[in-house]
């Protein structure tokens, strides 16, 4: 079962020494390396960091998007470097949530579609009332057949958040979910994220540079010279 | 976690949804295209071969014909008809039939129950007036005698009448208007007499060294015929005479052949278009998916998942455009066959399932072959792409997407042309033109660039425009070469397409003037001459030379056994079982041209003693010559009668056999075949109001056959005009496939002049530069793809002729005005006028600010 309320000792997610370089013309660039992080189920996190920190890097290794070039990572209780790129894919399949800052809402899909994409990767055969639920509880069940271009950006957002909930996934990720909105229409978003992550108990790893945004996580993290390092509260609010 | 099902419909579901989008459309209409087209013309060409096989075996008699100079025997028989074919017995020689004291030498067919396997005779049976004739599916009762009106003429006798055949008395029972097993051409000069099988003892006409042909024919479904293949082989070994409607089916006119192999060229054009355009749509497909495949992927698609999602989907696409393509085609060839069957008197068979699975197959084919590499990089796209949207797999090389579909076409090549080395020739051909045209084409760009960079200078609006166009263009070469070519390819299909059916209809055209012959005579003896040529002249329009005929057989080449000497092909070939009709003449016939060696001298003028064994010079149609594996110095030994005379081949002639002229395959020299019987040959054109003459000849010269070709040659013109209609009919969709291609390239380039015109207008460009710079960017690429789809289509077109078509190469001038300056204001317009939506863009959708791009 992908929703479990009891909170287990084992982290969902665990990395330990893990590290990134790219080659970058004649020399190796270290994007991260040494990171440890665990993190445990319903928590909920936010990793912080200014503009070329790395951290969309660390999401797509965290995620299974991508490969670390050293150091362990276990999703699920299993070690990623160990599975191939499509058994990654199969361990994400339905346990995993994705809301992006750019949406990644696929412009000739309506909005039912949209969300009704991952589930057409996983068994059951309710897939459209999931559907029509999930964006009604997103405010959008008016607009269920609506393309994004018919969609105001909030709007859009609304639908990615509605689709990466709608598997009811053990996590989800989150990579800069207001970066594309005003401050009024991320707001709205974000209440929305946080409500549905604490109604469905799901583990959430936000990424972000907004410290707002951040403060309303369990724990923040901070990624700097490709390390990461506990904030407390006040650092927070600075 | 993985679900057959969900896979499919989820791959169903995506192909609805995918139907929104242009460049699935456009990958949809192509498809369809290329089914239709290939199944249009299979339909077409299948239906019509099996009809021509139906009509050369009622020719024929049956679908096998046995020959030999005694009865067959009963275990043969008992052989073919276990293996499940009907039988039918004929016998065929010459005799004197005779009424009272007039005597007529009469070509005698008996026939039994069976006749005939095939068709109908048209005969006249009885007395109450002359129009009644029946068609009907049996010969003769025993006692009666069918018989030509010419031989009724002849021995002044009615229906109704006994006439004497050998030792046997007949009642006339019916004069016979047309049988269905005659075949072409004057091989019989004596008028035709049928009759039953069971008189033929009574004739005592069979004895020892009497020349009888004993002939066993054969109807059957083509399985059965196949069944028997080495019982003939065996037969033939054995000196029997063995004809196959397989083998020996009469050629068509060179008109219709060329219009076939037209339309198989058209198809193939179709279809060579359709992969072109699917190739761009495709390109346009997968940028568009790798978003699609990126987001599954992170929600935990597997590669296999997505290949079968994606494969899958096309492959509704694919089946539900070859339907619809099908259905077209099936239309079309309905079209097709109802222009042509008023005139083809042939029963039509229904159509077959063949080329139906032909279609589908073509369609899948042409998918996989020119989109397959395009859609593998789908399956390589990384779900990091979701983050990192600069992370597109590399685009399949150019060379493999060109390899693959270059295989795959050159395979479609062979099984519709049947024929590896043409296929291979082609692809290679193509293949290293292509070579040509990348390079040509990539200086040509670079040629445009420089050429825009001196333009700076100007500041009117015009010369901008044609700057940022020419610049625009030349800086994305590699991009604009792909479309550069694949205008260039279209162009010159549909280019090729139209010359040829130009130049076929200007042949055809010539062909047939207006004074074509449509009466032969034959058998004008010596002492004729004069006075019938008198008579013809006054009333006909034409009249070409009188030909001399002696007939001869080729009993040696080179001094050898003539089926030792030929290639394998040619041994059985009608020009060696047959006496051939020999002419002389002093001067070139009309019509014929030499293609090799030299025509007679004057001076072989004097006599010549071919006793004495040296070889007299000859003339030979090439077409033979290629047959019997001979050339210029060869010797080819003829029996006349019972004498012998060599022959050394000193001029090939080149001649249409078409031209409804008497032909000769041999022609001597004066003074060589004088001293052997001959009687003389003539064709004239007579109008209507003429007829009379007509009654003039036949009495003065009884013995004198006229031929009326007039309906012959009603049917070839006609032949020709709906033949013409056909090939209209198909350029029209070439034509529309090549639209198909401009559609789908400018699809594909959609969003990459978004983007620019995004920008540009970022940069402060109005509406009007944007509108101007791109109608010059689309002129400019339409001129330089016109240029070289010109050079492509001479050069192929050339090829096509010399090869295929045998018609004259030449070069096509106004070609090479028209495809540049057409293309730039073809694809000029076009692009211009679909890309309105991306100038009335805000920059902000345009450059895609606003979220998903």
């Amino acid at each position: 079962m992908p929703n479990s309320h009891a909170r287990e000792i084992t982290p969902i997610l665990h990395a330990q020494g893990l590290g990134k370089q790219v080659d970058s013309g004649e020399r190796r660039l270290d994007i991260l390396s040494g990171l440890d992080l665990q993190v445990f189920p319903a928590e909920s996190v936010a990793i912080l960091g200014s503009s070329g920190a790395g951290k969309s890097t660390l999401l797509g290794l965290l995620a299974g998007l991508d490969t670390p070039t050293t150091g362990e990572l276990s999703l699920f209780g299993e070690s990623l470097p160990g599975l191939d790129e499509d058994g990654r894919a199969q361990l994400r399949a339905g346990r995993v949530g994705f809301v992006f800052q750019n949406f990644q809402l696929l412009p000739t899909l309506t909005a039912l579609e949209n969300v009704l994409l991952p589930l057409e990767l996983v068994p059951g055969n309710d897939h459209l009332a999931r559907g029509r639920d999930w964006l009604t509880r997103v405010g959008l069940g008016e607009r269920l057949d609506h393309l994004p271009k018919q969609l105001s950006g909030g709007e859009q957002q609304r639908v990615a958040v509605a689709r990466a909930f709608v598997t009811e996934p053990e996590l989800v990720f989150a990579d800069e979910p207001t970066g594309n909105l005003d401050r009024g229409t991320g707001k709205k978003v974000i209440d929305l994220l946080f409500d549905l992550n604490r109604e469905a108990g799901t583990t959430l790893v936000l990424v972000t540079h907004d410290h707002n945004l951040a403060r309303r996580c369990q724990r923040c993290l901070h990624l700097d010279a490709g390390r990461l390092s506990v904030l407390d509260r006040d650092e927070v609010e600075a | 976690m993985k679900r057959g099902a969900g896979l499919w419909l989820l791959s169903l579901k995506g192909l609805r949804r995918d139907l929104r989008a242009s460049d699935v459309r456009a990958l949809f209409v192509a498809l369809a295209l290329a089914v239709a087209a290939s199944t249009m013309i299979g339909f077409f060409l299948d239906r019509l071969d099996r009809a021509l096989t139906r009509q050369a075996g009622q020719l024929l008699g049956g679908d096998i014909k046995l020959e030999q100079s005694q009865p067959f025997d009963a275990e043969l028989r008992r052989e073919l008809e276990d293996a499940g074919l009907v039988l039918g017995d004929q016998v065929d020689m010459v005799s004197m039939v005779s009424r009272d004291q007039a005597f007529q030498p009469a070509s005698l067919k008996v026939v039994d129950d069976a006749y005939p396997l095939y068709g109908e005779v048209h005969v006249e049976l009885g007395k109450q007036g002359a129009e009644r004739i029946s068609q009907v599916a049996h010969g003769p009762a025993p006692g009666e005698a069918w018989i030509a009106p010419r031989l009724a003429q002849l021995l002044d006798v009615e229906i109704g009448d006994t006439l004497q055949v050998g030792q046997a008395t007949l009642s006339v029972g019916g004069l016979i208007v047309r049988e269905p097993d005659q075949g072409a051409g004057f091989a019989s000069f004596n008028p035709r007499l049928m009759m039953h099988i069971d008189d033929l003892d009574a004739t005592g006409l069979i004895r020892p060294g009497s020349r009888v042909e004993f002939e066993l024919l054969a109807k059957g479904p083509p399985e059965a015929v196949a069944s028997v293949d080495d019982l003939l082989g065996r037969l033939e070994r054995n000196g029997v005479e063995v004809s196959d409607v397989r083998e020996d089916r009469p050629t068509l006119g060179s008109a219709l052949e060329r219009a076939e192999k037209y339309l198989s060229l058209a198809g193939l054009a179709a279809v060579l278009l359709a992969g072109v355009a699917v190739a761009m749509a495709t390109r346009r497909y997968v940028d568009r998916h790798l978003d699609t495949a990126a987001l599954l992927r992170c929600f935990g698609a597997t590669q296999r998942q997505l290949t079968r999602l994606f494969a899958l989907q096309l492959l509704w696409l694919a089946l539900s455009a070859s339907i619809i393509g099908a259905l077209l085609g099936l239309a079309g060839q309905a079209g097709l066959l109802a222009l042509l069957t008023r005139f083809l008197p042939l029963e039509l068979p229904p159509p077959g399932v063949l080329p139906l699975l032909l279609g589908i197959f073509t369609a899948l084919a042409v998918l996989v072959g020119f989109a397959g590499p395009t859609l593998l990089r789908l399956k390589r796209v990384s779900a990091l792409k979701v983050l990192r949207r600069e992370l597109d797999p590399l685009p399949a090389s150019a060379w493999l997407v060109v390899g693959v579909a270059s295989l795959v076409f050159g395979a479609l090549l062979w099984l519709y042309s049947g024929d590896l080395w043409l296929s291979l020739g082609l692809l290679l051909g193509g293949l290293v033109a292509l070579v040509v045209l990348w390079a040509l084409g990539w200086a040509l760009l670079g040629g445009v660039l420089r050429l825009a960079g001196r333009w700076s200078a100007g500041q009117g609006g015009g010369s901008q425009a044609l700057r940022l166009g020419a610049r625009q263009l030349a800086r994305r070469r590699q991009a604009s070469l792909g479309q550069l070519l694949a205008f260039a390819v279209t162009f010159a299909a549909m280019a090729i397409i139209t010359l040829v059916r130009g130049d076929l209809l200007t042949t055809w055209q010539a062909q047939l003037p207006a004074d074509t012959p449509n009466y032969f005579a034959i058998n004008i003896q010596p002492g004729e001459r004069e006075g019938f040529i008198d008579i013809v002249d006054d009333a006909a329009d034409s009249r070409t030379a009188l030909y001399p005929i002696v007939r001869g057989r080729v009993t040696a080449i080179n001094g050898q056994p003539p089926r030792q000497v030929v290639p394998e092909e040619s041994r059985s070939d009608n020009a060696l079982r047959r006496e051939l009709n020999l002419t002389w003449s002093e001067t070139v016939p009309e019509g014929n041209r030499v293609v090799a060696g030299q025509w007679f001298d004057a001076d072989v003028g004097r006599p010549v003693n071919a006793s004495e064994g040296q070889p007299v010079p000859i003339s030979i149609e090439d077409g033979l010559a290629e047959r019997f594996g001979v050339g210029l110095g060869d010797t080819l030994s003829f029996t006349i009668g019972s004498a012998e005379i060599t022959g050394e081949i000193t001029s090939l002639r080149d001649l249409d056999w078409d031209s409804f002229r008497p032909n000769f395959y041999i022609v001597f020299p004066p003074s060589v075949l004088e001293r052997f019987g001959h009687s003389y040959i003539t064709a004239f054109h007579l109008d209507d109001g003429n007829r009379d003459m007509l009654r003039e000849l036949i009495a003065t010269y009884p013995s004198v056959s006229l031929l009326n070709v007039e309906a012959i040659l009603g049917r070839v013109r006609e032949l020709l005009s709906q033949v013409t209609r056909a090939v209209e009919f198909v350029l029209a969709f070439v034509l529309l496939a090549g639209v198909s291609v401009l559609y789908a390239a400018l699809t594909a380039s959609h969003s990459m002049r978004t983007h620019e015109s995004g920008l540009l207008r970022v940069f402060g460009a109005g509406d009007r530069l944007i509108s101007r710079v791109q109608g010059v960017e689309f002129a400019l690429l339409g001129f330089t793809s016109g240029l070289m789809g010109a050079l492509l289509a001479e050069l192929a077109a050339a090829g096509v002729y010399v090869g295929w078509l045998d018609l004259v190469p030449r070069i096509h001038w106004l070609m090479w005005l028209v495809l540049p300056l057409g293309g730039a204001l073809a694809i000029g317009v076009i692009g211009h006028a679909l890309s309105r939506g991306v100038r009335r863009q805000t920059p902000m959708a345009s450059l895609g600010l606003l979220g998903e791009a």
